[in-house]
């Protein structure tokens, strides 16, 4: 009796997790690998639907791209903003992390400061961040009022401050998150180690160094991969910004390709570009996933 | 056995999740009415009440409509509209949309052409391939160049400009005064088109009106000789200081707040600015033509300021004569003209008949809409047969933004060249 009641439990609970399985696979196969077969599909054809065409054209978009001056220039803009806030998203996680690391109620307030910009939309984000770094935004204003600037200084209106100041809005967006993922690493390494080093003597940098650092390594993995994928996708905050200028230079390739699609009406090349895209991604999350995953195996 | 059934009911939830998510057209017959959807976008002056004014009022005029408002993320109406054709959700009346993108399509249907020409005093001002999308209730001078006179006076200068030489000579007496001569919200691309706009329009344009049916026809380019001197004359603005050095960081709505306070003493805008002109200190703004080598005189013009119908649309007869009341109804025009300095078109009615306070600015301004001048399309601007080809005016602006910075005339040209073989495709 008590055996068949086993199965039946266990037969019932097979089938909730077939069930959810099947939900989630569902959802999966609707909303990401059809739009990605159709996109595909699209990457090959001269699709624009305001001409009415759709044609079969083989490659000839990919190698429209190899001539493509704004996408060259909307790769390079995004390979610079994702590396450059990565590793400075990284470095303030860590930091922020080291800092928070505590268990009073203070330090736990903190940390909820410190993943709100995460929270946040990143509409929301841009919004407020623009109302600081125009030209009569809250930074020159209080800079000029101090006598740091003789006159306000367009942080989003030259190709180099728009890239600097975008990337520092990125930065302090994915800085929540990256301090999230390091005080969870942080508070999974063992104490019986932190112990040891101090009976040995092992205090201060030189602990960070050899304990604290290679014991961040699963947690680096993960916040090193999501912060360049995300940013490599970056859109919205971008598009209240800047709106890619001036002069398209912090145009990212994500919205290269939205311009692409809904202004130029050229749906079958902006796929092309999207692919590329994914593609890209694809390349640049392996080979780091890959050098960093060997950083924890030789722990 | 039973994970067949299960995995049916999945797939079965999906395809009516998707299905519930495809209906939304936001359409169909409502208790007797005909519901249809209209595009419209919203502006400081053109908010959220004005359209459901007009909409109120157009449809007590249209027994039988029920109209659901769809408001555009952004000005940008063309862009949306786009985004809305391509999920299947492309509305039955779009508000001030550049019919070109649309028409090669087949989404849009022509208003009646007797009942355009009946109503309007340049039926054809917005025509494109002979047929009317958008009715040309009311125009617009895109730009007109606003100047302070307070600031004028100051730098010692007489008279508004009328030529080159003059305007270069009032920019260097403001200068010279410590008066930013020229304002341009150049963090928004089209702000930041402007000047160009202005140069191109009446050094170009108002030379040959008919270039940009030349361009569609392969027989001039951006890169030829006169464009690239024309453009040049924006770049001895920049080199010579008459912008702030950081006008590429000043939004739209900023620029106008930095004119209307005395911050500049010029600002080269679309004749829209005039809704925007300080009642208290009207007196203190005056308007001026680009100004052309010569001092002839050349107005950029562009007619439109209504609704295109889809050709698609529920009840397409039932959509015009929405459209037709719409465009019509005086109280509309009245919050056009007083809000959006729109100038308006109808046959048979003067500015006293829509009951407006106006600004002598304003009067001045729409003057030269009734006087026999030399109208050109303004480049950009125009939503008739010269509008440019889809995505050539992000081209336009971006140049303009980039030649704020890089001396690069003829290379910035050539890439509009680019950019329009591209589009033409």
């Amino acid at each position: 009796m008590e055996d068949r009641r086993a199965v039946r439990k266990r037969n019932s609970g097979e089938r909730g997790l077939a069930l959810l399985a099947a939900l989630a696979l569902g959802l999966y196969v609707v909303f990401l690998v059809l739009p990605l077969l159709l996109s595909l599909r699209s990457s090959f054809t001269n699709e624009n639907p305001l001409k009415a065409q759709n044609d079969f054209i083989g490659f000839a978009n990919y190698t429209e791209m190899a001539g493509d001056d704004q996408l060259k220039a909307s790769l390079t803009f995004t390979l610079i903003l994702a590396f450059g806030v990565t590793i400075a998203a990284n470095a303030l996680g860590v930091g922020f992390a080291l800092l928070l690391n505590r268990t009073s109620l203070s330090y736990r307030v903190m940390r909820t400061v410190a993943f709100l910009p995460q929270v946040l939309s990143g509409v929301i984000v841009a919004f407020v961040w623009q109302t600081i770094l125009t030209q009569n935004g809250l930074l020159n204003t209080a800079l000029v009022k101090i006598g740091l600037l003789d006159e306000p200084y367009p942080w989003l209106g030259s190709p180099h401050a728009a890239l600097f100041s975008i990337g520092l809005v990125v930065t302090w967006v994915m800085s929540g998150f990256t301090t999230v993922v390091y005080l969870a690493a942080l508070q999974s390494i063992p104490l019986e180690l932190h112990d040891m080093a101090s009976l040995d003597g092992v205090r201060g940098t030189q602990r960070f160094r050899k304990i604290t650092w290679p014991m961040l390594a699963p947690g680096t993995t993960i916040s090193v991969t999501i912060s360049l994928i995300t940013v490599l996708k970056l859109y919205d905050i971008i598009t209240v910004l800047t709106g890619g200028g001036p002069a398209n230079s912090t145009q990212s390739t994500a919205l290269y390709i939205v311009k692409l699609a809904f202004t130029s009406d050229r749906v079958g090349y902006a796929s092309a570009v999207a692919m590329l895209l994914l593609g890209l991604s694809a390349l640049v999350a392996l080979t780091v996933t890959g050098v960093l995953r060997r950083r924890e195996v030789s722990l | 056995m039973i994970r067949k059934p299960l995995l049916a009911a999945c797939v079965a939830g999906l395809l009516a999740l998707t299905a519930a998510c495809g209906s939304g057209d936001g359409g169909g017959k409502e208790s007797g009415e005909t519901a249809l959807t209209y595009l419209v976008f919203e502006t400081p002056s053109l908010d959220a009440k004005f359209w459901d004014d007009s909409i109120t009022a157009a449809s007590a005029q249209t027994p039988g409509v029920k109209i659901n408002k769809i408001v555009a993320p952004s000005t940008d109406r063309d862009g949306y509209a786009k985004q809305l054709q391509q999920s299947g959700q492309f509305p039955d009346l779009l508000q001030s949309i550049t019919p070109s993108n649309f028409v090669g399509a087949g989404l849009l249907k022509p208003y009646d052409k007797t009942w355009i020409d009946a109503n309007f005093l340049l039926p054809s001002a917005n025509s494109l391939k002979g047929e009317v999308y958008i009715p040309p209730t009311n125009s617009q001078i895109v730009p007109q160049v606003y100047y302070n006179k307070q600031l004028f006076q100051q730098a010692g200068i007489e008279k508004a400009p009328t030529t080159w030489a003059e305007f270069l000579d009032a920019c260097a007496k403001l200068k010279a005064k410590n008066i930013n001569p020229i304002e341009l919200g150049g963090a928004d691309p089209f702000a930041a088109s402007m000047p160009l706009v202005g140069i191109v329009s009446a050094d170009i344009l108002g030379k040959n009106k008919n270039w940009l049916q030349d361009r569609y026809a392969d027989k001039v380019k951006f890169a030829d000789a006169d464009m690239v001197t024309a453009v040049n004359k924006y770049r001895t603005l920049v080199t010579s200081g008459y912008f702030d050095k950081g006008a590429l960081g000043v939004k739209y709505a900023d620029s106008i707040t930095r004119f209307t306070t005395g911050k500049s003493a010029m600002y080269p805008m679309g004749s829209w600015f005039l809704g925007s002109v300080p009642k208290d200190t009207a007196d203190n703004f005056g308007s001026f033509p680009w100004p052309t080598d010569n001092g002839d005189v050349v107005v950029p013009f562009v007619g439109g300021g209504s609704m295109a119908i889809s050709a698609k649309a529920k009840d397409t007869a039932l959509a015009e004569k929405f459209g037709q009341a719409w465009s019509l109804n005086p109280a509309n025009l009245k919050a056009l003209i007083e809000t959006d300095g729109a100038f308006p078109m109808i046959k048979g009615k003067t500015l006293k008949d829509y009951n407006v306070t106006v600004t002598k600015v304003f009067e001045d301004s729409y003057a030269y809409v009734g006087q026999d001048n030399n109208k050109v399309s303004a480049i950009g601007w125009a939503t008739n047969d010269d509008a440019l080809p889809a995505g050539l005016n992000d081209a336009f602006y971006a140049a303009a933004q980039a030649l704020f910075t890089k001396d690069d005339v003829a290379g910035e040209l050539k890439k509009l060249d680019e950019a329009w073989k591209t589009a033409a495709q």
